[in-house]
């Protein structure tokens, strides 16, 4: 179960005809796609498409209703390739990932279906992963829809619109026999906003209704069909694309009385422009606007005869294209040329190269549209007013809020089981000098950061294995790689554990097994298990089990020997495990699991248990930790080897002292590891547990009176001494 | 609401009210975000939102944006919403903490004319601020002045303690400021009412609104005339009132004080007779005294005896090193549990324990031993192989009788103290760096103050302790040899407390050299 709870939204997917739908995007699309009749839908995980793979497993019943097929796919691959139903049948489908990551991940399968062609509409909601909040590199699925020839939706980001898309993209996958990549930017996903609802339709075929086993050997992407596909794509599918959009109108021309000019926007940045121009002074809210606008629904492929009867009688257009390269911009500067048409294109010469374009740039590359028109006396704003708006304040002032405005790096949360493995590693570090270390993607991925500053590459979701195999040769001390449980059954144990065994690699695996895809929410992995047992402080030791695809078996499948599995949080135990590792002369991968239960997902399991427990009148103990602030002196030492939020500062009450002393606040889970800090780097006395007992037993009772008793006989004569003894 | 006039937000054309939100990862943002959009819908508004979740969500500063438009307005055509915040474009910017505001302020999201800036003014810490040796919190009161300055009003007080005290969450706090504020055309009845529908929570949570809700109607009432005044320590510092003694000696030192230091330097002398008394005894305090009185002939009384008050400062903290009997000591006094249960929120009469962490060195040991034997042992590998055995992680529950006892044996031993291998070590150390301030205070009060201010340098326990008082000892033995100018020690002071190892103050300290 994931972190986030969908189970009552997902009711809203049962709305029908005329109801009014409120939700956010992901809902919207999901309802989408119930209302064009999908017949299975899959994908995998990542931010900002996270909560769509969240609505589908929370909506399970509902699609099981519906008799719609859902699968949380094992990795992009997997799910791309669950497409290929479409190929043969008339069935609907649709799959989802973030990308462009998800989509590299995929593009095998991906061009094998684009070259096969589908029967049943494809679709493959792709979570652009592009600007302010990415947690990637910057790059765009387009360059993979134009060499691929997969048509690319890019629809205006309001519920109507984004619902229509969805079923119209299907229609248009059918008329084109052409899998569709429907793009969500992040701000996309998670818009909220209405829309009127239809009936869920069932799909055609389904468990209940089976389809009739059908070869097309023209299908399959082996020559001579392939030549044939590549043809059919140019000669068949892309006419009756272009056919289809023009018919129905899936791009929008929204006119404006300066006939001379036009601007022309793909469907995701259409609001950004209105506003922009609403701010000019040249529409209104409601987007009526005194400039035409073509909106580009479908960014690819570029309809040639729309655009230039948009440009043809115009003399200034301008062209918005977020990202780069720009590839939209070519292509109508050539359509424009081989018409002949003068038409002025403005595009990246006055909008920035790179980066989002936000209501700010937007607004500025506009009013410098609006300079070169010669429309400047007429608007709101000029150039000069906008960059002034940028920020009111002056040099000495930004000067100020840079020194008093802390960074937030984001980092790992209160308790995480991920903090004990990389103080270990640090301290580990100390004795062995400066370590290389091959990183991945997940929550470790902060440990790049501060306080500890661990890790050298990141080159993939589950590819720090694979990644240290050469470094591994040039390295005074063994390779040591760190992957996630998710990444390691997304692509780890292949690409890694397995082609290193076959290599003779000698170097050094952690597996970090925290028991959920923690850091896209909280989502099951084949390792999960229900209820979870992983090890931790809080729990018994590391329990048998009876789990289904366990890692360490899949390790051992591979051919690698040296295993072992421990608890994050024994930190003495993990740094003389990981010594004993970089010293071996042993050949082969040594695997390393560190277990910890993910802190988060084990809170919101724990907590209502534990409130159960002692509303039963169960004795039941809740550990957490304390800084005694009379003997912390102020160095912070435990906070640079920690980062925990709920590890802090305060200030000092020693009024002779100056500095803040550390502190530790309520939200303190007693994960134990600033005790273990204490004592495997010889930090300080200041440290306590304090564990506090519920529903206490007679026993607890009467000794605590016992112990009591006497302790404050003693305290109360030492108070005497010390007040005999004052100033 | 002052200073420009009473008005609210409503556009005079149609077009949408835009608030930005700024939070922490789970903060609580998501939450107000959610209740905002209830009210508006209870008034016949409707909203667009969108948020950055992704990794943003884990710890790092997140932001909300919501915009609003009448839906009477909108019978015919629908508005066109955008999802991005613009600068020069926000009405509302709501923070959860200043630090936040600050940020919002940089990224040009507060205009002069049109933003109301409402945010909670208390201070979540960030990593760099909590990770810096000494002291690298920043001040706020810096983000205070720009938000009174580049906001049309300014709704902040401390949300945080509001919902502390009536056992609420900070979005209650905002919800109530937000309506206090009067920027949206909502009555306060329909903000409560979304509160009553969540059913959760609703006695506090409402509680907390109000209470903020009030905290805003007087804040804009006040404003009207009064110039807000920003709390300034030099300035407010109060009038220190020496307290008369208790005991004979007491007052006896106490008179010594008053007569022999300067007025400026009393409180803080006085803050050091008090630690030198509980750490040892009266001679132990008057040793205090005899070490700082050294330095009077040497003040040249410059920023109120500012060479004294940083020795007195940092001459207690030095001569009250926390060896294994002052831990010990304080961890047995009785107020420490009431402190603990107070901490801890545990209900009256909860049992609870109480386990240390320790790990003595074996050097921490034989600083407890004579002096003679202490540093016979410490060379010995035989002894030191014995006392290893001992010297492990300790994990030790304070409320459990034996451990109660050792600690108030191990207490006891401080009246050995002066005999000990530990004190002649740090004692040589502290009469070393005395006696270098007073040959530089000579020649060059500047140096000295700044020799003097190295104090701060030396804190920690174990390896950290060993490291800082070897810093300041290589300062202390760089001006015996050579004539140190004042910025040369700062500079080894600043690099001294740039991190955790050694490196850039060995570097400072051999261009120094």
């Amino acid at each position: 179960m994931a972190e986030r709870s969908f189970k009552k939204e997902v009711l809203k997917l049962k709305a029908g005809e005329g109801d009014i739908f409120r939700g956010e995007g992901i809902l919207a699309i999901t309802k989408g796609l119930l209302q064009s009749g999908v017949a299975y839908v899959g994908g995998y995980q990542g931010s900002p498409i996270s909560h769509l793979m969240d609505v589908l497993n929370d909506a399970q019943d509902i699609l099981e209703d519906l008799g719609v097929h859902f699968e949380a796919s094992g990795s992009e691959a997997t799910a791309a390739a669950m497409l290929s139903a479409s190929i043969n049948y008339p069935l609907r489908g649709a799959v989802t990932w973030k990308s462009t990551v998800g989509t590299n991940v995929a593009s095998d399968a991906l061009s094998n279906l684009a070259s096969s062609g589908v029967t049943g509409g494809a679709m493959v909601i792709v979570g652009e992963d592009y600007g302010e909040g990415s947690s990637i590199m910057q790059e765009r699925t387009y360059a993979f829809a134009m060499k691929a020839q997969m048509w690319l939706l890019d629809p205006r980001p309001n519920l109507p619109s984004i619902v229509d898309m969805i079923e119209k993209g299907f229609q248009l996958s059918e008329a084109s026999n052409t899998p569709i990549f429907y793009m969500m930017r992040i701000r996309g996903c998670h818009v909220t906003g209405e829309f009127e609802a239809s009936d869920n339709l069932r799909p055609d075929f389904s468990a209940l209704n089976p389809v009739t086993p059908n070869r097309e050997p023209e299908k399959i992407i082996l020559p001579p069909h392939v030549y044939e596909q590549e043809r059919e794509k140019i000669r068949d599918r892309w006419p009756a694309a272009i056919q289809f959009i023009e018919e129905n109108k899936l791009n929008e021309l929204f006119p404006g009385k300066h006939d001379q000019l036009g601007i022309i926007t793909c469907g995701g940045t259409y609001n950004t422009v209105v506003r922009a121009l609403e701010r000019l002074g040249l529409a209104d809210c409601f987007g009526n606007t005194d400039i035409p606008i073509y909106v580009m629904n479908v960014a690819y492929p570029v309809v040639p005869s729309e655009v230039i009867d948009f440009c043809a009688t115009k003399q200034h257009v301008l062209l918005l294209e977020e990202g780069q390269p720009s590839y939209i911009e070519p292509e109508i500067h050539a359509l424009l040329r081989k018409k002949d048409i003068q038409t002025r294109i403005y595009g990246k010469d006055i909008f920035p190269q790179t980066g989002e374009y936000t209501g700010q740039v937007t607004l500025l590359g506009l009013s410098r549209f609006i300079e070169k028109t010669g429309l400047s006396a007429s608007v709101l704003l000029q150039t000069n007013d906008i960059n002034a708006l940028h920020s009111p304040l002056d040099d000495q002032e930004h000067e100020t809020l840079l020194e008093n405005v802390p960074p937030r790096p984001s980092g790992l949360c209160t308790g995480c089981p991920e903090r004990p493995l990389f103080s270990a590693i640090k301290q580990v570090q100390e004795d062995f000098g400066p370590l290389h270390i091959s990183s991945d993607i997940g929550c470790h991925s902060f440990a790049t950061l501060a306080p500890f500053n661990l890790g050298n590459t990141i080159m993939g979701y589950g590819l720090s294995l694979a990644s240290s195999s050469s470094i591994r040769a040039a390295l005074p001390h063994k390779s040591i790689s760190i992957m996630g449980d998710g990444g390691f059954w997304h692509n780890g144990l292949t690409s890694g554990v397995v082609s290193s065994v076959f290599n003779k690699h000698d170097g050094i695996l952690i597996v970090i097994n925290n028991g959920y895809a923690a850091a896209t929410g909280g989502q099951d992995i084949p390792s999960h298990l229900q209820p979870n047992l992983i090890a931790t402080t809080m729990d018994a030791e590391r329990s048998e089990r009876d789990q289904s695809q366990s890692i360490e078996n899949a390790c051992r499948g591979a051919g690698v020997e040296w295993i072992r599995i421990l608890s994050t949080y024994g930190i003495e135990d993990m740094k003389s495990t990981l010594a004993e590792a970089l010293q071996s002369d042993l050949p082969g991968l040594k695997v390393i699991i560190a277990e910890g239960e993910c802190m988060l997902n084990r809170q919101r399991r724990i907590k209502p248990l534990m409130n159960k427990a002692v509303a039963d009148g169960k004795r039941t103990e809740r550990a957490r930790f304390y800084v005694d602030s009379q003997t912390c002196t102020g160095d912070h030492a435990c906070i640079r080897l920690s980062g925990c939020p709920s590890l802090t500062i305060k200030d000092n009450p020693d009024p002779l002292r100056l500095d803040p002393v550390s502190y530790v606040d309520n939200s303190c889970v007693g994960c134990g590891v600033c005790g273990d800090n204490v004592h495997s780097a010889v930090l300080c006395p200041s440290f306590s547990r304090i564990t506090l007992v519920y529903n206490p037993t007679w026993l607890d009772k009467a000794l605590s009176q016992v112990r009591q008793g006497i302790i404050h006989y003693f305290q109360r004569s030492d108070m005497r001494k010390k007040q005999a003894r004052s100033l | 609401m002052s200073k420009n006039d009473n008005q609210s937000n409503i556009p005079s054309k149609p077009r949408t009210i835009n608030i930005v939100t700024a939070a922490l990862g789970g903060e609580g943002g998501g939450v107000f975000t959610s209740w905002l959009i209830d009210v508006a819908e209870a008034n016949g508004w409707m909203s667009q939102t969108t948020s950055l979740a992704g990794v943003a969500q884990r710890t790092g500063a997140t932001i909300y944006y919501i915009e609003l438009f009448p839906r009477d307005q909108a019978s015919k055509q629908q508005p066109v919403m955008s999802l991005f915040p613009a600068q020069g474009d926000i009405d509302i910017a709501v923070s959860s903490e200043i630090a936040e505001a600050g940020r919002m302020l940089q990224r040009g999201f507060i205009t002069p004319e049109r933003t109301t800036l409402i945010s909670s003014t208390h201070r979540v810490f960030g990593i760099t601020e909590k990770a810096d040796l000494g002291d690298g919190v920043i001040n706020s009161d810096e983000i205070l002045k720009l938000g009174e300055k580049y906001s049309k009003s300014f709704v902040r007080f401390d949300m945080q303690d509001l919902a502390k005290r009536n056992n609420s969450v900070i979005s209650s706090g905002l919800l109530g400021a937000l309506a206090g504020s009067g920027a949206l055309p909502f009555t306060k009845e329909s903000y409560e009412q979304v509160i009553r529908n969540t059913g959760k929570a609703v006695e506090t949570n409402l509680a907390c609104f109000n209470a903020s809700y009030n905290s805003a109607i007087a804040l804009s009432a006040n404003e009207e005339d009064v110039k807000v005044e920003y709390f300034d320590p030099a300035k407010v510092s109060k009038e220190f009132i020496l307290p008369r003694g208790t005991t004979i000696q007491g007052q006896a030192l106490l008179d010594r004080l008053v007569f022999k230091l300067p007025k400026s330097v009393h409180e803080i002398a006085y803050q050091g007779l008090k630690k030198t008394l509980d750490y040892q005894d009266y001679r132990y305090a008057e040793q205090y005294l005899d070490e700082l009185e050294r330095f009077i002939a040497l003040d040249t009384g410059a920023n109120d005896y500012e060479l004294l008050q940083t020795l007195a400062r940092y001459l207690a903290l030095w001569m009250c090193f926390e060896d294994i009997s002052r831990v010990a000591q304080l961890k047995i006094r009785d107020s420490r549990m009431d402190e603990i249960r107070e901490e801890v929120k545990a209900m009256p009469g909860q049992i609870f324990h109480v386990t240390e962490f320790f790990k003595p060195r074996v050097e921490e040991m034989c600083a407890m031993l004579p002096a003679s034997i202490g540093s016979w042992a410490l060379d010995s590998k035989f002894c030191r192989a014995t006392l290893n055995l001992f010297s492990g992680g300790k994990k030790l529950r304070t409320n459990s009788l034996p451990i109660y006892f050792s600690l108030r044996f191990l207490s006891f031993l401080r009246k050995f103290r002066r005999s000990t291998l530990g004190y002649q070590h740090e004692y040589g150390m502290i009469s070393s760096w005395l006696s270098a301030i007073e040959t530089v205070a000579k020649e060059n009060p500047a140096t000295a103050l700044e020799l003097a201010r190295c104090g701060r340098i030396v804190k920690g326990y174990g390896d950290t302790r060993a490291r800082t008082s070897t810093q300041l000892m290589s300062i202390v033995s760089l001006s015996k040899t050579q004539t140190l100018d004042n910025s040369v020690i700062s500079e080894l002071h600043r690099a001294a407390l740039s991190g955790d190892d050694n490196r850039e103050f060995e570097t400072v300290l051999k261009a120094s050299a």
